[in-house]
C-alpha cells in the first residue's frame, strides 16, 4: 500500500503539473488535462480510502512551520466516505464538463481558469475532508468556497451571474465567520486549533451553543432554511457540470461538518437532535413547495436539493435522538440513512443536473414552459432525467428509497420508546416525510412533463438533438451506481456500520442494525421482483396487440380540432392548485395592468408572474436593506481618491504605533 | 397467498356491487354484478388507437400502473396470515409502490399533450400527496399502539389487551374509505360518471388509453377497491381463525362497496376547491388515532 505522505506528494505533484500544462495545452485537450488530473487524485485518495472505510484508519502530520505547528491529517471513515462521493461527483463533472463547454472552446482565457479552478476545486473539498486542524480545515475550506464561486460565474457577462455569485460569496463568508468563531473559542478555552481539542471543549464546557455555532456554520453550506438563499441562485448560474458537483457535494461538505462536529459532542444530544429534527422538516417542505412552483428547471433542482438536505437533516437529527435515549437501532438507523442518503443525494442530482445541462446547452433556455416534446428529440437524455427523478422521488425501485425506508424505519423505531414529546415530533416528521415524497412527486412529474412530454410549446431557433456520447456517459456511470445501491444495498450498508461504528460514542452493539440490513436487503430482492412483473405484464402486453389493429391518430381534444401546441397544460398550471393552497408561503407576485372601464379597444399588453422565496423576500431582503441604509452613512470613506487611501493606511499605521508604544497591546 | 386470492375474487365483484347499488337507488334495474369483469375482458381483445403527440412513456405507464398495484396486493395481509411479501416496514413499501404507479400514471396523462390530461394529472398528483399523511400517521400510530412495524404483525396484534382499539378501528375505517374514494377518484372527490372532462380528475387522464392499455388501468382500479376494503377487513379480523374471517372478509367488503355505492348516489362531489380541506381534514382524524393510541398506552398522564 502506498504510504499517506507519498499520495499527498504524489496528489500535488500532479495537480500542479496539470496546472501548469493548463496554460500550454491545445484548446481540445484542456478538458483532457484537467479530467485526467482529477482522475488520478480520485484514484489516489480513493486508494487510501478504501481500507479506512474498513477501519484502517491513515494518519499524516504536516509540518507547517512556526505559525501553524503540526497538522494532523487523518482519513477515518467518516471522511473516506465523503472523499469517495466527491472522488466520483468530481470525476463524472469533469467528463461531463468537457463536452458541455465545447461550445465555449473560442474563450481560451476563461476555459484555462475554469478547469485549474476545477481541479483546485476537487482538491481542496478532499482536503476539508481529511484535515484535522482547525484553521487549517477554515483555509482549505474557504479555497473551496472561492474556487466554487469562481467556477460559478463562468458567464460573466451575464450580470445576474455576477450577482448569484456575489450573493453565495457573501453568504459563504458568513458561513466561515461563524466557524472560525467555533475554533477560536475552542483554541482560547484549550490552548489548541486541533480537532482533538474540541472533545477537551465539549467536556468541560456546555455543548450547546458551541455546537449550534457550527451548525450555523456549516448550515450555510448545506442550506438548511433560512440559510439557504444562496443555492436557488448560485445553482442555475453555473455551468451545469458545476452545478451538479456543487449540488452533489459541496453541500455535503456542510453536511460532512456537522457529522464531525457530533462526533465530539458529549452532552445534551436529545435537544440538539430535536432542533435538528424540526429545522430540518421544514427545510425539506419548504424546499420541495418551492421545487414544485418553479419553473426554471435548475432552480427547481436547486431547491430541490434543499429538500434533499432536510432528509438527511433528519436522519442526522433521529441519530442524536438515538445518542440521547441510549437507542443504538436509532442511532445506526439515523446516522445510517443519513449518510446513505448523502450518496444517493449526491448521485441522482449531479445526474438530474446533467440531464437538465443537457436540455439546456440544447435548447438554451432553463425555463421549462418554453419548452416540450423534447422525448422526440433527446430520448437518452429523456430517460436519464426520467430515472433521476423516480430515484429521487425516493420510489421503489432506485436508490431512493432505500435511504428513504431506513430513516422511515428509524422514525417507527424511534417511537417505540420515548416520551411524548419527542413521539408528537416524530410522527409529526413521519408525516411530513410523507409529504415530501408526495410533492416530489408533483414536482417531477411536472418538470418531466412539460419539458419531455407533449409537444414543443415553442419554435427553438436551434433544432434540438440528442447530446453527444462524451455527456451521456459520465449519466450512465452514475446510472449503473444508483442500480448497485438499489439492487446491493448490503454493500454500502455495510461501510456505513464501519463507519457508525468508529465513530461510536457509546459502543453500540450493531447488531440491530444488521437486522434492517437484511430487511433492505429483501427489499432490493423485492424491487427486482417487481421489475420482473413489470416485464411479465409487458410481455403479455405485446403478445396480445401484436394481432390487433393499431391505429395513430391526433390526441382526443374533446371534440375540439384547433388544438395549438401553446394550448398544452403548462407547468405553472399544474402547480397552480397547490400554489394556491399554500399561498401564505408561497409568494406569487404578478405584474399586469388591468383593463380600465373606459377602455374600449384594450392594446396588447403584458402579464407576468414570479414566485418569490418566503424566507429572502420578508428577512434577506429587509435585513439587506436596512444594512445598506445604515452603511450609506459611511461612504464618504470609499471615496475612490487613492489620496485619502494613503491617508487612512497613514494614520492606521500611526495608531498602532502610539498603541503599542504606549503598551495598550 | 391467502390474502392475494380473496382480494383477487372481491376485486372481481367490488365495482360491479357498487354499481349496482348505486342502480338501485337511482331506481333501476342495473348490470349484472359480474359487468364490470366483461368490459375489461372485452377491452382486452380490442385494438387501440394512440396518440401521435405520445411517446413510450404512453405506452409502459398502464403496464407498470397495474403491476404497482399488483405489487401492492401482494403486501396485504390477511388477519395473521402474512401476504406474499412481509417485512418490517412494509405499509411505506405498499405506499411507495402505489407512488411509482402514480407517477406513470400522471406522466402518461401529460405525454398526449392534451391539457384535459394535463389538468386531471394535476389534480391527481395535488390529491393523491394531500392523502399520504392521513395514511402514514394512520399506520404510524397504529404500529406505536402495537409496538410491531409490519401490515401483518400491526392486524394480527392490534385487538389483543384491550378493546378501545375497535374505535380506533372504526375512525381507521373510515380514514382508509375515504383514502380508497381519492385513490380511485371516486364520489365526494371526483366523479367518475360526470360528463364534462373540466370537473374529472382520474377519468380525464386515461381519455387517449384504449383496448389493452384501458382495460389494465380498470382492472388496475378494481384491484385497487379490494386491497383497500382488505385493509379496512384486517382492522378487525385480528387473530380470529379463518373459518371465520373469510365469510366476513366477504360481508365487510360488501359492505364497503354498498357504503361506496351509497355515498355516490346520495351525495354531490365537492367544489374543486374545497376537495383540498376535505382531504386534509383526513389527517386531523389519523391525528384522532394518534391521541388514542397514546390513551391507551397511557403516554398521557
Amino acid at each position: 500500500m502506498i504510504g499517506f505522505d507519498l499520495t499527498i506528494n504524489l496528489s500535488l505533484g500532479i495537480t500542479l503539473f496539470a496546472i501548469i500544462a493548463m496554460f500550454f495545452a491545445p484548446l481540445k485537450l484542456k478538458s483532457n488535462l484537467a479530467a485526467f488530473s482529477i482522475q488520478i487524485n480520485a484514484a489516489l485518495y480513493s486508494w487510501l480510502c478504501f481500507p479506512a472505510l474498513y477501519g484502517n484508519v491513515v494518519e499524516y502530520s504536516l509540518n507547517a512551520g512556526n505559525f501553524m505547528g503540526n497538522i494532523p491529517l487523518r482519513i477515518d471513515a467518516l471522511s473516506a466516505w465523503f472523499i469517495i462521493i466527491i472522488s466520483f461527483t468530481t470525476l463524472t463533472g469533469v467528463i461531463y464538463g468537457g463536452g458541455y463547454l465545447k461550445a465555449y472552446q473560442s474563450t481560451k482565457p476563461e476555459l484555462n481558469l475554469h478547469w485549474i479552478l476545477f481541479i483546485l476545486f476537487q482538491l481542496s473539498m478532499i482536503w476539508v475532508c481529511m484535515l484535522q486542524h482547525g484553521l487549517a480545515f477554515l483555509i482549505a475550506w474557504e479555497i473551496m468556497s472561492l474556487s466554487s464561486m469562481m467556477l460559478v460565474i463562468f458567464e460573466h457577462n451575464n450580470s445576474k451571474t455576477i450577482k448569484a455569485g456575489i450573493n453565495y460569496m457573501v453568504q459563504m463568508h458568513i458561513g466561515v465567520v461563524l466557524l472560525t468563531v467555533g475554533f477560536i473559542w475552542v483554541y482560547f478555552q484549550t490552548g489548541s486549533f486541533d480537532f482533538n481539542a474540541l472533545h477537551t471543549f465539549f467536556n468541560g464546557n456546555s455543548n450547546i451553543w458551541l455546537f449550534l455555532i457550527f451548525f450555523l456554520g456549516f448550515g450555510f453550506k448545506a442550506g438548511f432554511i433560512p440559510l439557504h438563499t444562496w443555492l436557488p441562485h448560485a445553482h442555475p448560474a453555473a455551468p451545469s457540470h458545476v452545478s451538479g458537483v456543487m449540488s452533489g457535494v459541496i453541500v455535503k461538505l456542510g453536511i460532512y461538518g456537522i457529522f464531525r462536529i457530533i462526533t465530539f459532542l458529549k452532552t445534551d444530544f436529545l435537544l440538539l437532535g430535536e432542533i435538528i429534527v424540526s429545522v430540518s422538516v421544514i427545510t425539506g417542505l419548504y424546499g420541495i413547495l418551492n421545487a414544485a412552483v418553479h419553473r426554471d428547471f435548475k432552480r427547481m433542482l436547486a431547491y430541490c436539493t434543499i429538500e434533499n438536505i432536510g432528509i438527511i437533516g433528519i436522519g442526522i437529527g433521529i441519530g442524536m435522538m438515538g445518542l440521547g435515549n441510549n437507542n443504538p437501532m436509532l442511532y445506526y438507523l439515523g446516522f445510517g440513512g443519513a449518510l446513505l442518503h448523502v450518496l444517493n443525494h449526491s448521485l441522482f442530482k449531479s445526474l438530474l443536473f446533467y440531464s437538465a445541462g443537457s436540455v439546456y446547452q440544447q435548447t438554451h433556455t432553463r425555463n421549462m414552459e418554453r419548452l416540450g416534446g423534447l422525448i422526440k428529440t433527446m430520448p437518452k437524455t429523456a430517460i436519464i432525467f426520467l430515472i433521476g427523478a423516480i430515484a429521487i422521488g425516493g420510489i421503489p425501485p432506485f436508490n431512493g428509497f432505500v435511504s428513504e425506508f431506513i430513516i422511515y424505519s428509524g422514525l417507527l423505531e424511534g417511537m417505540k420508546s420515548c416520551s411524548l414529546n419527542q413521539l408528537s415530533l416524530l410522527i409529526l416528521t413521519f408525516a411530513g416525510l410523507s409529504v415530501i415524497g408526495g410533492i416530489s412527486i408533483l414536482a417531477f412529474t411536472k418538470a418531466f412533463g412539460t419539458i419531455f412530454l407533449g409537444t414543443e410549446r415553442e419554435k427553438l431557433v436551434h433544432k434540438p438533438v440528442e447530446v453527444s456520447l462524451r455527456m451521456l456517459f459520465p449519466q450512465y456511470l452514475i446510472i449503473a451506481v444508483m442500480l448497485t445501491v438499489s439492487f446491493f444495498p448490503q454493500i454500502y450498508l455495510k461501510a456505513i456500520s464501519n463507519i457508525l461504528v468508529y465513530n461510536d460514542i457509546h459502543n453500540f452493539q450493531h447488531y440491530g442494525f444488521n437486522h434492517s440490513v437484511s430487511i433492505i436487503s429483501n427489499i432490493s430482492i423485492y424491487s427486482f421482483a417487481f421489475i420482473i412483473i413489470i416485464a411479465i405484464i409487458w410481455g403479455i402486453r405485446l403478445w396480445v396487440t401484436k394481432r390487433k389493429t393499431l391505429k395513430y391518430d391526433a390526441t382526443w381534444g374533446c371534440g375540439y380540432v384547433g388544438v395549438i401546441p401553446k394550448a398544452q397544460y403548462s407547468g405553472k398550471s399544474f402547480s397552480k392548485p397547490l400554489s394556491k393552497i399554500l399561498s401564505f408561503i408561497i409568494i406569487e407576485k404578478k405584474k399586469y395592468n388591468e383593463i380600465k372601464s373606459g377602455e374600449i379597444f384594450p392594446n396588447e399588453r403584458k402579464y407576468a408572474s414570479n414566485y418569490h422565496d418566503f424566507f429572502e423576500f420578508f428577512f434577506i431582503k429587509t435585513l439587506s436593506k436596512r444594512l445598506i441604509y445604515s452603511t450609506n452613512y459611511f461612504k464618504f470613506i470609499q471615496n475612490g481618491r487613492i489620496q485619502s487611501y494613503v491617508i487612512y493606511g497613514v494614520v492606521f499605521v500611526v495608531i498602532i504605533f502610539i498603541i503599542t508604544a504606549l503598551k495598550i497591546i | 397467498m391467502l390474502s392475494f386470492i380473496l382480494i383477487l375474487i372481491a376485486a372481481a365483484f367490488f365495482t360491479g356491487i357498487i354499481i349496482r347499488t348505486k342502480s338501485i337507488f337511482s331506481g333501476r334495474k342495473g348490470p349484472g354484478i359480474l359487468q364490470p369483469v366483461k368490459d375489461v375482458i372485452r377491452l382486452f381483445r380490442k385494438g387501440a388507437v394512440y396518440s401521435q403527440t405520445t411517446s413510450f412513456v404512453f405506452q409502459i405507464a398502464p403496464s407498470i400502473y397495474f403491476a404497482s398495484v399488483f405489487m401492492a396486493m401482494l403486501v396485504v395481509p390477511f388477519g395473521q396470515y402474512k401476504g406474499l411479501i412481509s417485512f418490517n416496514g412494509d405499509f411505506i413499501f405498499f405506499a411507495y409502490i402505489l407512488a411509482l404507479g402514480k407517477f406513470f400514471s400522471i406522466i402518461s396523462a401529460m405525454d398526449t399533450g392534451s391539457s384535459f390530461e394535463g389538468m386531471g394529472a394535476s389534480r391527481e398528483a395535488l390529491y393523491s400527496m394531500l392523502a399520504e399523511p392521513a395514511f402514514f400517521i394512520l399506520m404510524g400510530s397504529l404500529a406505536l399502539l402495537t409496538g410491531h412495524l409490519s401490515f401483518q404483525e400491526i392486524f394480527a396484534t392490534l385487538h389483543i389487551g384491550s378493546y378501545i382499539t375497535y374505535a380506533l378501528a372504526i375512525l381507521a375505517t373510515f380514514v382508509i374509505l375515504m383514502i380508497a374514494m381519492i385513490e380511485n377518484s371516486r364520489m365526494p372527490i371526483d366523479d367518475p360518471k360526470t360528463h364534462l372532462e373540466l370537473t374529472m380528475i382520474h377519468e380525464v387522464m386515461i381519455l387517449d388509453n384504449s383496448g389493452f392499455d384501458l382495460g389494465l388501468i380498470l382492472t388496475a382500479g378494481y384491484l385497487k377497491f379490494a386491497v383497500y376494503g382488505a385493509l379496512i377487513v384486517n382492522l378487525f379480523v385480528g387473530v380470529i381463525p379463518y373459518e371465520y374471517t373469510i365469510p366476513m372478509f366477504f360481508i365487510i367488503q360488501f359492505l364497503v362497496a354498498v357504503a361506496i355505492g351509497t355515498i355516490e348516489s346520495f351525495m354531490a362531489r365537492f367544489r374543486m376547491g374545497h376537495n383540498a380541506q376535505f382531504i386534509f381534514a383526513l389527517t386531523s382524524v389519523s391525528l384522532l388515532i394518534f391521541f388514542g393510541a397514546l390513551l391507551i398506552l397511557g403516554k398521557f398522564i
